[in-house]
């Protein structure tokens, strides 16, 4: 299958001005002006098969966004090539993004004062979606966004969840391909996180649409997302899927035993216990040094055993110590 | 085409219903936009009481140049708001700049549709009421040819300063922090020639009439109208260039502006 | 006094990082001071001097008004407001120091850097370009910093006040609009105050705006006898006293809405 979109050695640099500091910073800022050049994305390859719902993560200044603005053709790239479904983003503009649609987490495309539903039909009448079409879909994402509460109120009324699921359903109004998603969590509170989430869900598989999503948040992409693109420092670290990530760089995996008694002294080769309490031990362990299953087998051979559960450590934690002990690198 | 001026049509009318919603802001603004010019040429007028003339004209024949650039302005400030350098620099670093890009219709068309700031009608009824003062004052003979000059003059004045704004538009590409600059040529531009060119220095008269035609906007369409003599021997047919003046400027500024998008797409902000 | 300095200071900072924008305001301020001077020139028409001012008189006066557009926030200035209205104002108040002295000592600092960056090179490109006069005397250079001085606290007095109304109403800008435009007309900004018929100028001196502009212009050009510039002097002080009570006791009213309604 040919992929609809292809990433070849992506970089964008930038110059950035250097500000002074102290004592006569004032003046030393007034008089002068130096540059330092900044590697924003740095030789970054990928590509997207059609339906695909990938998660591009990393820390903040990584160059998320960068690449999405050179994706959605607002930013030209400095060297390389993007191809999206045999579109250059950055030319022939105005038939490239009425193929795609974006949304660009905190900035909203409504119009400010006007109610939500005539900020849509504005946009019909940019898109030039056909009436039929129009209507058929407005109908769909009213339904399963809930947007009927909202949808003469002026956009500058609503809450953020609600300003968002507008936003979402303003993006896909004419049918684009494919869908880029900017932080489309950030502020919301569980419930109207949740709700975004099915919804795209529901977008990936029900109509194709291939959706691309930056987050702060691993929960969207551990519910979301099967493959995921890791960038820092404008290099693209990883990519591939959530799972062998968290299998390779997972860490220690743990095993919380419940004893029938209390055996304060129960010590286990390949194992460390990290927490005892009353008949309750938690024991860590090296995921490639030894199968859980074995661990277990040895535990039961010696002791009474009542209960057990093996914890994988959580996403956000493998993630966290990726960046900050620079793992893949 | 068609589509464009439907567009636009919907553009203005979201605008107007917008600011409809602020009814108590909208009246207070363009009353403080009427007692603005009314200030300033209040000032003009004033003095005149003690000093007679300007340049050897009255205050009635400079309150023809007066109200004419006013209403202009007025008209072009309304339709061109979205461009206003203040404004168009906050959308590009605040993002609404990007939005634009991301729909498939052209780019100068949205930006025009950005903003009809509607609150300028003050302006131009400033400048209509100095206008007919000055009508008044002087007792011009109108003739047809008169009222189509001045026609032509205004719409001259629109594109001009309409170009300009699309011009400093364009400079916050580069730079947010020293479009003040750009107010020189458009609201200094505008100040300029509301009085008789005759009272600048060489230098700069010359550079507003071979660098920037300004001198053709205002000046050559009031001489021709008021009657009075040209102190620069420029050919007879002077007072009909207003509106070649103002298409040339804003014929370059839509130049730039196309190689701006390009450059913003290459460095973003 | 030293928190006073020490917020001044940053202030004054802060307005220095802003090279750009010093820069355009400059080569602006510059450009409408030759329009006006070019007008002034043209009014004159050849007269030596008209109405107590020679026409170097009137060209140095469009330099020091134009000189003071930046150090007096002449056009507008709603730094208070818009704390109001971005709810800034919270942790302003939360600091130890008196709010009115907080933003006293702020603009103080931003005039200064204003005076320093846009008021000097203003005058020092008229003289090399057009030719000013100057002071003669050292007690003129005295009596000069004094009004100068004298003529921001009048200036911040009245600005702050049209700043208050935002604890109250949504939309404070167009009611400073007014006072603005007021300030400009009636503070010998946009022509000299002698130059206007008598009855405009009672007119103005009933409000405090000729005691900023037009009391430093007069100053500087040394048109006042000694009297009249102790005179001036005291109108300075007296209007900064009575503006600064108002200005405070407006404040007190206003911070106890924002404390009942809870910001």
């Amino acid at each position: 299958m040919a992929s609809i979109i292809a990433v070849k050695k992506l970089d964008k640099h930038f110059k950035v001005r250097k500000f002074h500091r102290g004592r006569f910073s004032g003046f030393q800022n007034f008089f002068t002006r130096e540059h330092h050049l900044v590697r924003a994305v740095d030789g970054v390859n990928f590509e997207i098969q059609s339906g695909e719902l990938i998660g591009y993560l990393g820390p903040n200044g990584a160059g998320k966004s960068t690449t999405l603005k050179m994706l959605t053709g607002l930013l030209v790239p400095t060297g390389g090539e993007i191809n999206v479904d045999g579109f250059v983003p950055s030319k022939q503009r105005k038939e490239y993004v009425s193929r795609i649609g974006a949304v660009f987490g905190q900035r909203s495309t409504l119009w400010w004062d006007l109610p939500v539903f005539e900020s849509f039909e504005l946009l019909r009448h940019i898109y030039k979606i056909p009436e039929k079409l129009f209507k058929k879909n407005l109908d769909e994402f009213r339904e399963l966004l809930e947007l009927d509460t909202f949808i003469n109120t002026p956009v500058r009324s609503l809450s953020l969840g609600q300003r968002m699921r507008a936003d979402i359903c303003a993006a896909l109004l004419h049918d684009p391909k494919i869908l880029f998603l900017d932080e489309p969590t950030i502020g919301l509170d569980v419930v109207a996180k949740e709700r975004i989430r099915q919804f795209i869900q529901h977008i990936n598989q029900d109509r194709g649409t291939t959706v691309i999503l930056t987050t702060h948040d691993l929960s969207d992409v551990e519910k979301l997302c099967n493959r995921i693109l890791i960038i820092d420092e404008g290099k693209l670290l990883y990519d591939g899927q959530l799972e062998q990530l968290r299998q390779k760089f997972g860490g220690k995996r743990q095993l919380v035993v419940d004893f029938f008694e209390n055996y304060p002294e129960a010590t286990i080769e390949g194992a460390e216990i990290v927490e005892i309490n009353g008949a309750r031990i938690t024991f860590e362990f090296e995921r490639d040094s030894i199968a859980a299953s074995d661990l277990i087998g040895r535990l039961s051979s010696k002791y009474r055993i009542r209960d057990l559960e093996v914890k994988e450590p959580e996403i956000e934690e493998t993630i966290r110590r990726i960046y900050e002990q620079q793992l893949l690198k | 085409m068609q589509n464009s001026i439907k567009l636009l049509n919907k553009y203005i009318s979201v605008n107007l219903r917008s600011q409809l919603q602020y009814r108590l802001t909208f009246v207070f603004e363009v009353f403080g936009t009427i007692l603005l010019t009314l200030t300033e040429f209040a000032a003009l007028a004033l003095v005149l009481l003690k000093f007679e003339n300007i340049g050897g004209w009255t205050v009635g024949e400079v309150a023809f140049l007066y109200g004419t650039i006013n209403a202009s302005f007025g008209i072009m400030d309304m339709f061109f708001s979205g461009f206003d350098p203040r404004n168009f620099g906050r959308h590009v670093r605040m993002g609404t700049f990007d939005q634009l890009l991301l729909r498939p219709i052209n780019i100068t068309l949205q930006v025009l549709g950005l903003e009809f700031q509607f609150r300028r009608i003050g302006r131009i009824m400033i400048g209509v009421g100095i206008l007919i003062y000055s009508v008044q004052t002087t007792s011009i003979l109108w003739t047809g040819e008169k009222a189509i000059v001045l026609f032509f003059a205004i719409i001259g004045q629109i594109a001009y300063f309409g170009g300009l704004f699309i011009f400093g538009a364009t400079i916050t590409f580069w730079t947010i922090e020293s479009i003040e600059v750009v107010n020189i040529l458009t609201y200094g531009g505008s100040d300029l020639i509301a009085y008789p060119m005759n009272i600048y220095p060489e230098l700069l008269r010359k550079f507003f009439t071979f660098i920037l035609p300004a001198i053709f906007l205002n000046y050559y369409p009031a001489l021709f109208i008021l009657g009075r003599p040209d102190p620069f021997n420029f050919p007879p047919y002077a007072h009909w260039l207003s509106p070649f003046a103002g298409m040339l400027i804003l014929f370059f500024s839509l130049r730039f502006w196309r190689f701006g998008i390009t450059k913003y797409q290459s460095t973003g902000t | 006094m030293r928190l006073f300095i020490e917020i001044a200071m940053r202030a004054f900072r802060l307005q220095m990082s802003y090279r750009a924008a010093a820069i355009a305001g400059l080569l602006t301020n510059f450009f409408f001071g030759i329009l006006r001077a070019v007008v002034l020139i043209a009014l004159y028409d050849g007269r030596e001097e008209m109405l107590g001012l020679s026409l170097q008189a009137a060209i140095t006066y469009t330099a020091i008004t134009q000189a003071v557009i930046g150090y007096l926030s002449a056009f507008s200035w709603y730094d208070v407001a818009n704390t109001v209205y971005s709810g800034e104002i919270g942790s302003d108040l939360l600091k130890p120091i008196n709010f009115y002295s907080y933003w006293m000592a702020r603009d103080f600092g931003r005039a200064m850097a204003a005076l320093l960056t846009r008021g000097l090179p203003i005058m020092v490109a008229y003289e090399i370009f057009i030719d000013i006069s100057f002071p003669n005397f050292l007690l003129n250079w005295g009596l000069l910093i004094l009004t100068v001085l004298l003529s921001w606290v009048v200036s911040f007095s009245w600005r702050f006040i049209v700043n208050l109304p935002s604890f109250w109403i949504p939309n404070a800008f167009g009611i400073g609009r007014f006072f603005f435009m007021a300030a400009l007309f009636f503070s010998g900004f946009l022509m000299p105050l002698r130059f206007f018929p008598d009855w405009v100028v009672k007119l103005a001196y009933l409000t405090p705006f000729p005691h900023t502009v037009n009391t430093v212009v007069e100053i500087y050009l040394g048109v006042l006898s000694p009297v009249e510039i102790w005179l001036a002097f005291a109108w300075q002080v007296g209007w900064i006293v009575a503006l600064i009570l108002v200005g405070q006791w407006i404040l007190k009213l206003g911070l106890r809405r924002l404390v009942i309604l809870g910001g």
